[in-house]
């Protein structure tokens, strides 16, 4: 290219030369789009457009088989705020990700914490309690509802020692509350390996500055790990979140949304708006208010997190 | 290979995945970063009390994170009755193959049937994916123009997607492109879910493939894309692996999309949705049930024991790059 501006500049040649040009991008881009080609063209098919066509459908009354379907603006975002289903949805699936994050992560640090040392016990321990993330959330959920049933094995073990049988999945706030403990039971051991990467990650010399100047162990987790591992902290939040705003496989295997529909989660409200109830307009604009909740909930977290993280490298 | 695995994506991931000895021996030629100290000599002494409610506690935690499991087991080899009356017991007297049998050979839920295409899907989404990811994470990792940052930035928003919200309309364009209920329909899905986590991982990777390597195989005469699938793709066999572990568990674990991609009208039924066909809702009766989910979860056990430090350093190279 260098050479252009030193060759003497003619009228004619000008032409000649930007076509030559062009024709050399051309065949130097070539195989880059043939090799992108492919996989942009999947991606547009699969999430561009569906995404634009769930917000063109959330405006529209469309049930999802006849041919004529009006566009009634904002209507549909309006009932989704009216409907107390979609509201009752959208408060259980706002305490599931609260205290699923928090439990999970609790839970996932305070364990990877104490099996963070060397020795085949610790990685037996972290086998064990990370083994159930790698089996489907609807087996997960399957499992307990036959362990948390009226006559499972949970009551039956109860009853062993003379405590009378708990209604797990029958009653409303324990059912909750079974649903958010399966859920971190499930889930935690993902974040404590996450934290366990994070925590082995810190160089040991600050531990030994730290035993230099007489910090307990106690203290050297807060003072030395916890503003070390700031961001595996924010990593962890933002995907216990995220992933726990669309639960939904273990509270269908687990309650089916009962009792009384008490459990139902949103993805619950837009699967079957959009396919039992041949509502599909309804159904995208819950979908498109999980996805801006979801995207401000993520991005939210990460800001928040931005100044605990920059304490430790100033 | 299985050293290079994690070392180059994430030491940190491959250092929790070892005994220490092993480690020591094999930081020797990967990295050093750490001193060679056995980390028990900087520790504090911990006092024996302390150690004791530790242990107690991790006890207490391993029995919670095992009972159930131990329970599934042996409840798939016990009658209706001895599983509500003696759910912890196992007893020689009531051992049964019966009920197991019984699940194997269902007419709701054909385990084999359902294992084969499951892995068959894996098998298909894993190919697609990388093939279809690999090249245009090549072009974005080598292009240095805005437009390459772009195209990543694109396919990087999509890890923001929730499956479920693009979920209706592609049913919807499936139904259009006639792939509604069919297995190409359902894997077109399932790979381009894949897409963004795998060009994400594959370009940062790439990045870190020296581009002598290109310009080698170029002097050589080969064109671009025969230089990037000759002489490149061979070198990415970490990462690759890194891939193939996060989209088989996601893969072989998804519901939703399969239950409704490939509804009850198909008869194609995945291991999930078997599972979901076969126990129900509110099943009573464990002799299913049990057998059933154990059928379920075997062979994701296995595959979780035998890949145990490929699987867990995946999942945390993925979600610590991603």
């Amino acid at each position: 290219m260098a050479d252009t501006v030193t060759r003497a500049p003619g009228l004619l040649r000008a032409p000649i030369e930007r076509r030559d040009r062009a024709l050399r991008t051309w065949r130097n881009r070539l195989p880059g789009i043939i090799m992108g080609g492919p996989a942009v063209l999947v991606f547009i098919a699969m999430f561009i457009i569906p995404m634009i066509l769930a917000f063109v459908l959330s405006l529209t009354d469309w049930n999802g088989y006849s041919l004529n379907f009006t566009f009634i603006g904002l209507e549909n975002y309006a009932d989704a705020f009216r409907n107390p289903r979609t509201v009752d949805a959208a408060i259980f699936t706002a305490v599931v990700a609260f205290f699923g994050t928090i439990l999970c992560n609790g839970v996932g640090l305070a364990t990877a914490a104490l099996i963070s040392g060397p020795g085949r016990a610790n990685t037996v321990m972290r086998t064990v309690f990370f083994y159930p993330y790698i089996i489907s959330s609807l087996i997960i959920g399957f499992i307990w509802s036959a362990m948390l049933a009226p006559t499972g094995v949970v009551n039956s073990l109860l009853a062993q020692v003379g405590i009378p049988a708990m209604p797990w999945l029958t009653d409303v706030t324990f059912a909750k509350a079974s649903i958010i403990l399966t859920i971190v039971w499930s889930h935690f051991g993902f974040n404590m390996i996450l934290y366990l990467a994070g925590i082995k990650s810190v160089p040991v010399e600050y531990y030994e500055a730290a035993t230099v100047d007489g910090a307990t162990r106690w203290q050297q987790f807060r003072n030395v790990t916890l503003p070390l591992i700031a961001p595996v902290v924010t990593v962890n939040l933002v995907l216990t979140l995220v992933g726990l705003l669309k639960v939904y496989d273990v509270v269908l295997a687990l309650t089916n949304g009962g009792p009384a529909g008490s459990t139902q989660t949103i993805v619950f409200q837009i699967l079957s708006d959009s396919f039992a109830n041949a509502d599909l307009g309804f159904g995208a604009a819950q979908s498109v208010v999980l996805l801006i909740v979801t995207a401000v909930l993520g991005l939210g977290v990460t800001l928040a997190r931005r100044g605990s993280e920059k304490k430790v490298t100033d | 290979m299985t050293t290079t695995t994690q070392t180059t994506i994430n030491p940190a991931a491959e250092l929790l995945l070892d005994d220490p000895d092993e480690l020591r021996a094999r930081r020797r030629f990967s990295w050093s970063r750490r001193p060679q100290k056995p980390a028990a000599a900087t520790k504090i002494r911990t006092s024996p009390v302390a150690a004791t409610i530790k242990w107690i506690l991790l006890g207490a935690g391993a029995l919670v994170m095992l009972v159930p499991f131990y329970i599934m087991v042996i409840s798939a080899f016990k009658p209706q009755e001895e599983i509500i009356r003696h759910p912890l017991a196992i007893s020689p007297s009531t051992f049964t193959l019966e009920y197991l049998g019984d699940a194997i050979t269902s007419e709701k839920f054909n385990v084999i049937g359902a294992y084969g295409i499951t892995l068959l899907f894996v098998a298909l989404v894993n190919v697609f994916g990388i093939v279809l990811s690999a090249p245009v994470a090549y072009v974005i990792a080598r292009g240095r123009s805005k437009w390459h940052l772009g195209l990543l930035l694109l396919f990087v928003s999509g890890l923001f997607i929730p499956g479920q919200v693009t979920l209706i309309p592609v049913v919807f364009i499936l139904r259009l492109l006639g792939l509604i209920n069919t297995i190409p329909g359902f894997i077109l899905f399932e790979t381009a879910a894949t897409l963004p986590v795998t060009i994400f991982l594959f370009a940062a990777y790439l990045r870190t493939v020296p581009r002598d390597i290109d310009e080698a195989a170029a002097l050589d005469g080969a064109g671009r894309i025969r230089a990037f699938w000759s002489c490149i793709f061979p070198i990415m066999k970490p990462v690759v692996a890194t891939i193939v572990v996060l989209n088989s568990i996601s893969v072989w674990n998804d519901f939703v999309s399969p239950q409704i991609i490939l509804g009850p009208s198909s008869g194609i039924y995945t291991v999930t949705t078997g599972v979901y066909a076969a126990v129900g809702e509110f099943s009573t009766d464990y002799t299913t049930v049990f057998p059933t989910l154990l059928l379920a979860i075997a062979p994701a056990v296995v595959f979780f024991i035998i890949m145990q430090r490929h699987i867990i350093g995946g999942l945390v190279a993925g979600a610590t790059k991603g």
